[in-house]
C-alpha cells in the first residue's frame, strides 16, 4: 500500500525526517509516536504531498504521490484544523465532501445518522459554523468526514488529542471496527501509548526524524514504549 | 501625569514598535513588502515635495486664481476646502496602525498602554506632513507680516487641530468600516453630496464657511481653540473604541443561530459549482471578504462621477477605465487575494479529491457570474451615450477574459495568508493604497492595445482588439486553465507552507 524509499527533509541543516525504507501493507494499522519534533507531522505532510521531500519518495500503491493525484480517491486524512473549511456548517462541509465522492445528499445524511452516537449531539443542527465548535468537535468533523469518504487509507495526525474520554474511546473502537472489517490501511499517530498499543497492530517510534523501531504490537509493547519514554532513560 | 508614566508609556511605545518592525522583516513576504514600501515611499517623497513647492509659492498661486481678492481672504477660503478633500482622500487611502494585541493581553501591560500604542502611531502619516508643508510657508511669508504674529498662531492652531481631528476622524470611520463595510459606502455618498451640493448645485459654499471661520480669527484668537477642542475629542473617541474593542469580539457579540444554505442554480455545474457555492458562502460570511462586495457596489457609482461630464466623452480613455473598473472592481478587489482566502483550510482543499483545474474553473465561474451581474446593472448608463454601453461590454469581456486570468497567475505568487475570523476584530489591513499598485499592469494593457490604434487614427479598431483580445482569451479558458494549472503545481508547497505560516 504504503512504500517510503530514502525520504529526507532537512529545515536549516536538521533532517527532520529520515527514513531510508519503510513498507506498509494493505490492511495493517500502524501506530506512530515520538517525541515533539521526532518528524511524524512532517511524514504525513510528505505522505499527502503537502510539502515537497528534499530527497527520496512516498509511494501509494506503487505509484509516487507527489505531482500525482490518483491517491486522492481512496486517501482520507485529517491531520488540524487547517483541513477544514471553517466557515461552513458541519453539515454544509459533509455535503461537500461527500459531493467530492459523488454521494448524493441522502446518502451523506444516512451516514450522519449512523454516526449520532460519535457527534453526541455536539457537531449536527446546532446552528454553528465550523470555526465556532470547540478544538475537540473540530477534530470529530475531520475524522467524520474521513470515514464518511469511505477510504481505503486513512491518515489521521494525533485523532485523540483534544477529544472527550467517551470520545477517545468510541474511536478507537471505530478505527479497530474499519480496520477489521473493511481492511482499511490506518495510519495513526499519537501521544496516547495506551491508546495507540490498544488501537494498531505494528507500532512505529521515531526519534529525530528516524524510524528507530518497528514493533508488531504485543502484550509487552505498552511496558517497553513506556520505558523509552521514561523520562529516566532520557537522563541515563 | 506624572513623569514616571510618561516615561513607561514611551518604554512600550518603543518595545512595540520593535515588535512590528521584527515582524515586518521577519514577515515570509519580506522581500515583495518591501519593494511595494519603496515604491510606496518614492511616491510619498514625490508627494510632499509637490506639497512643498505649492506651499512655497501659493501667494503667486492665489493671487492667479483669485487676482481681484486680497491674498490672505482666498487663502483662509482654501483651507477648509482643503481639508474637506483630505478627508476624503484620508478615508480611501490613509491605512490603519496595527498591532496584534492579542499576545499582549494576558502579560502585565495595561490595556491603555496598548490603546495609546495605537491610537499615537497612527500620527505617523504623510497626511499629517502635508497640510504643514502646504500651509505653513504661507503663514510664515505673509499672515504674520500682514496681520500680526497672534493671528498667524491662531492659524496654524487651527491647521494643526484641523489636521489632528481630520486623521481620527478619518480612522474612526475606518475602523468602525471594517465591521461594518456599508459605513464606508454611506460616509463616501455623503461626501459626494456635500461636494455636489457645493460645487455642482451651489447650495452652500464651503469655501465661505472657511472665509468667515478664519476671519473671525483676527478679531477673536481664541477661536483657534475649537478645533484643537474638537482633535482632542476625536481622539478621545477613538481611543474608546479601541479601548472597548481590544476585547476579542466573539466576548462581546452573541452568537446568533447560523443555518446552512444551498445554491439550487450552481448544481448544474458540478463540483466546480460546489465550490463556487462554498466561495460564495466565505464572502457571506467573513467580514473581510464581505466589505470588498460592498466596494464592488460603490463602484458601479463610478460611471456617474465620468460620463456627466462632457468634456470627458470626446476620448475614450475613461471609458475604458470606467468600464473596466466597473464590471472589474470584483476581480481586482476581491481578486488580489486569491487563494489567500482559503488559505485557513488550503491543506484540505490540497488533499481532498479534487482536481486544482476544478478548484480553477469555479474561480473563472465566480468572477464571470459577479462581472455579468455587474454589466447588467451598469447597462442603464446607455442613457449618456450607446458607445458608452459598448466600451463597457468591450470592457465587460477584457475582465472575465484577461483580467480573471492575470489576477489569477498572480495568485500563484500570494502565499500570505488571510484570517478571515479575525479580519475584524484587530486586523485592520484594509483597502490601502499599497493594493492599488498591483493594479498597475491590469490597467495599462487595454490602453497600450488601444493606444497605437488611437494615434493610427482609427480608435475603433483599438476598442476592437480589446475586444477580440478579451473574447480570445475566454474562448481559450482551458488552456489558460491547464497553464495555470502546470505554474501551480510549481508553486504549490511554497503556497501551501506560507499558509501554514499564521
Amino acid at each position: 500500500m504504503i512504500q517510503v524509499n530514502n525520504l529526507k527533509k532537512v529545515y536549516s541543516g536538521l533532517a527532520v525526517v529520515n527514513i531510508p525504507q519503510l513498507e506498509i501493507k494493505k490492511g495493517e494499522s500502524i501506530g506512530l509516536v515520538g517525541n515533539n519534533g521526532a518528524g511524524k507531522t512532517t511524514l504525513f505532510r510528505m505522505m499527502l504531498d503537502l510539502i515537497r521531500p528534499d530527497g527520496g519518495e512516498v509511494l501509494f500503491k506503487d505509484e509516487n504521490v507527489a505531482g500525482n493525484e490518483d491517491w486522492k480517491n481512496y486517501t482520507a486524512s485529517y491531520l488540524d484544523e487547517g483541513f477544514l473549511i471553517d466557515y461552513l456548517t458541519p453539515e454544509e462541509y459533509f455535503y461537500f465532501i461527500g459531493s467530492l465522492h459523488q454521494q448524493s445528499r441522502a446518502s451523506v445524511d444516512e451516514y450522519l445518522a449512523s454516526q449520532s452516537d460519535f457527534f453526541n449531539g455536539e457537531i449536527l443542527k446546532r446552528g454553528k459554523y465550523i470555526r465556532e465548535l470547540s478544538k475537540g468537535n473540530q477534530t470529530k468533523v475531520g475524522i467524520a468526514t474521513c470515514l464518511l469518504q469511505s477510504p481505503e487509507l486513512l491518515i489521521l495526525d494525533e485523532p485523540f488529542a483534544n477529544i472527550d474520554p467517551s470520545t477517545q474511546i468510541r474511536l478507537k473502537n471505530m478505527l479497530k471496527d474499519i480496520n477489521k472489517t473493511k481492511g482499511v490501511t490506518t495510519l495513526i499517530s499519537s501521544h496516547d501509548l495506551n491508546h495507540i498499543t490498544d488501537v494498531c497492530e505494528r507500532i512505529l517510534l521515531m526519534e529525530k526524524g528516524k524510524i528507530i523501531r518497528d514493533i508488531a504490537t504485543n502484550s509487552s509493547t505498552l511496558a517497553e514504549l513506556e520505558n523509552y519514554f521514561s523520562v529516566t532513560k532520557m537522563i541515563i | 501625569m506624572c513623569i514616571l508614566c510618561v516615561e513607561l508609556l514611551i518604554t512600550m511605545i518603543t518595545i512595540f514598535l520593535q515588535h512590528e518592525l521584527k515582524s515586518f522583516w521577519r514577515s515570509r513576504n519580506t522581500g515583495k513588502n518591501l519593494a511595494v514600501k519603496i515604491i510606496m515611499g518614492i511616491l510619498i517623497l514625490y508627494l510632499l515635495l509637490c506639497a512643498l513647492s505649492v506651499g512655497f509659492f501659493m501667494d503667486v498661486f492665489l493671487n492667479k486664481l483669485f487676482p481681484k481678492q486680497d491674498l490672505i481672504v482666498s487663502f483662509s477660503g482654501i483651507i477648509l476646502v482643503y481639508f474637506m478633500f483630505e478627508f476624503i482622500s484620508r478615508t480611501q487611502l490613509q491605512e490603519l496602525p496595527t498591532l496584534k494585541v492579542q499576545p499582549y493581553l494576558q502579560l502585565p501591560i495595561k490595556r491603555n498602554s496598548l490603546v495609546q500604542y495605537l491610537a499615537l502611531t497612527s500620527i505617523i502619516s504623510a497626511f499629517n506632513l502635508i497640510p504643514v508643508l502646504l500651509f505653513m510657508p504661507f503663514i510664515a511669508k505673509v499672515t504674520t507680516v500682514k496681520a500680526g504674529g497672534g493671528v498667524a498662531w491662531a492659524y496654524v492652531v487651527t491647521i494643526l487641530g484641523l489636521m489632528i481631528f481630520n486623521n481620527y476622524l478619518a480612522l474612526y470611520i475606518k475602523r468602525k468600516a471594517s465591521v461594518n463595510g456599508w459605513i464606508l459606502v454611506a460616509i463616501t455618498a455623503l461626501l459626494v453630496f456635500i461636494c455636489l451640493g457645493d460645487f455642482v448645485w451651489h447650495i452652500y459654499s464651503i469655501r465661505d464657511l472657511s472665509y468667515h471661520f478664519f476671519g473671525r480669527l483676527f478679531s477673536q484668537p481664541v477661536l483657534a481653540l475649537i478645533p484643537v477642542l474638537l482633535a482632542v475629542a476625536m481622539y478621545y473617541i477613538n481611543f474608546l473604541y479601541l479601548r472597548d474593542n481590544l476585547y476579542l469580539e466573539e466576548l462581546s457579540k452573541k452568537a446568533s443561530q447560523k443555518s446552512s444554505t444551498e445554491y439550487p442554480f450552481l448544481d448544474s455545474y458540478g463540483i466546480t459549482g460546489e465550490l463556487v457555492a462554498n466561495e460564495i458562502k466565505l464572502i457571506i460570511r467573513n467580514k473581510r471578504p464581505n466589505s470588498a462586495i460592498k466596494v464592488s457596489c460603490m463602484f458601479l457609482l463610478y460611471g456617474l462621477l465620468f460620463y456627466t461630464k462632457p468634456a470627458l466623452q470626446h476620448s475614450d480613455y475613461p471609458l475604458i477605465l470606467v468600464g473596466m473598473l466597473m464590471s472589474g472592481i470584483f476581480i481586482i478587489n476581491y481578486g488580489q487575494f486569491m487563494f489567500s482566502w482559503q488559505g485557513a483550510h488550503f491543506d484540505g482543499l490540497l488533499v481532498s479529491k479534487m482536481n486544482f483545474g476544478e478548484f480553477l474553473k469555479a474561480k473563472y465561474l465566480l468572477f464571470t457570474m459577479v462581472s455579468t451581474i455587474t454589466f447588467i446593472l451598469t447597462t442603464p448608463y446607455a442613457y449618456f451615450g450607446w458607445r458608452i454601453l459598448i466600451v463597457q461590454f468591450i470592457m465587460y469581456l477584457w475582465n472575465i477574459g484577461v483580467s480573471a486570468t492575470i489576477i489569477l497567475y498572480t495568485a500563484n505568487y500570494n502565499s500570505k495568508r488571510i484570517d478571515l475570523s479575525k479580519a475584524a476584530a484587530f486586523n485592520w489591513e484594509g483597502a490601502g493604497a499599497t493594493q492599488w499598485l498591483l493594479a498597475f499592469p491590469l490597467f495599462l494593457t487595454p490602453v497600450i492595445i488601444y493606444l497605437p490604434c488611437k494615434l493610427l487614427g482609427s480608435p475603433n479598431t483599438g476598442l476592437a482588439l480589446i475586444a477580440l483580445v478579451g473574447l480570445a482569451f475566454l474562448l481559450t479558458r482551458n488552456f489558460w486553465v491547464e497553464k495555470l494549472k502546470e505554474n501551480f503545481y510549481k508553486r504549490k508547497y511554497t503556497i501551501a507552507e506560507g499558509f501554514r505560516n499564521k
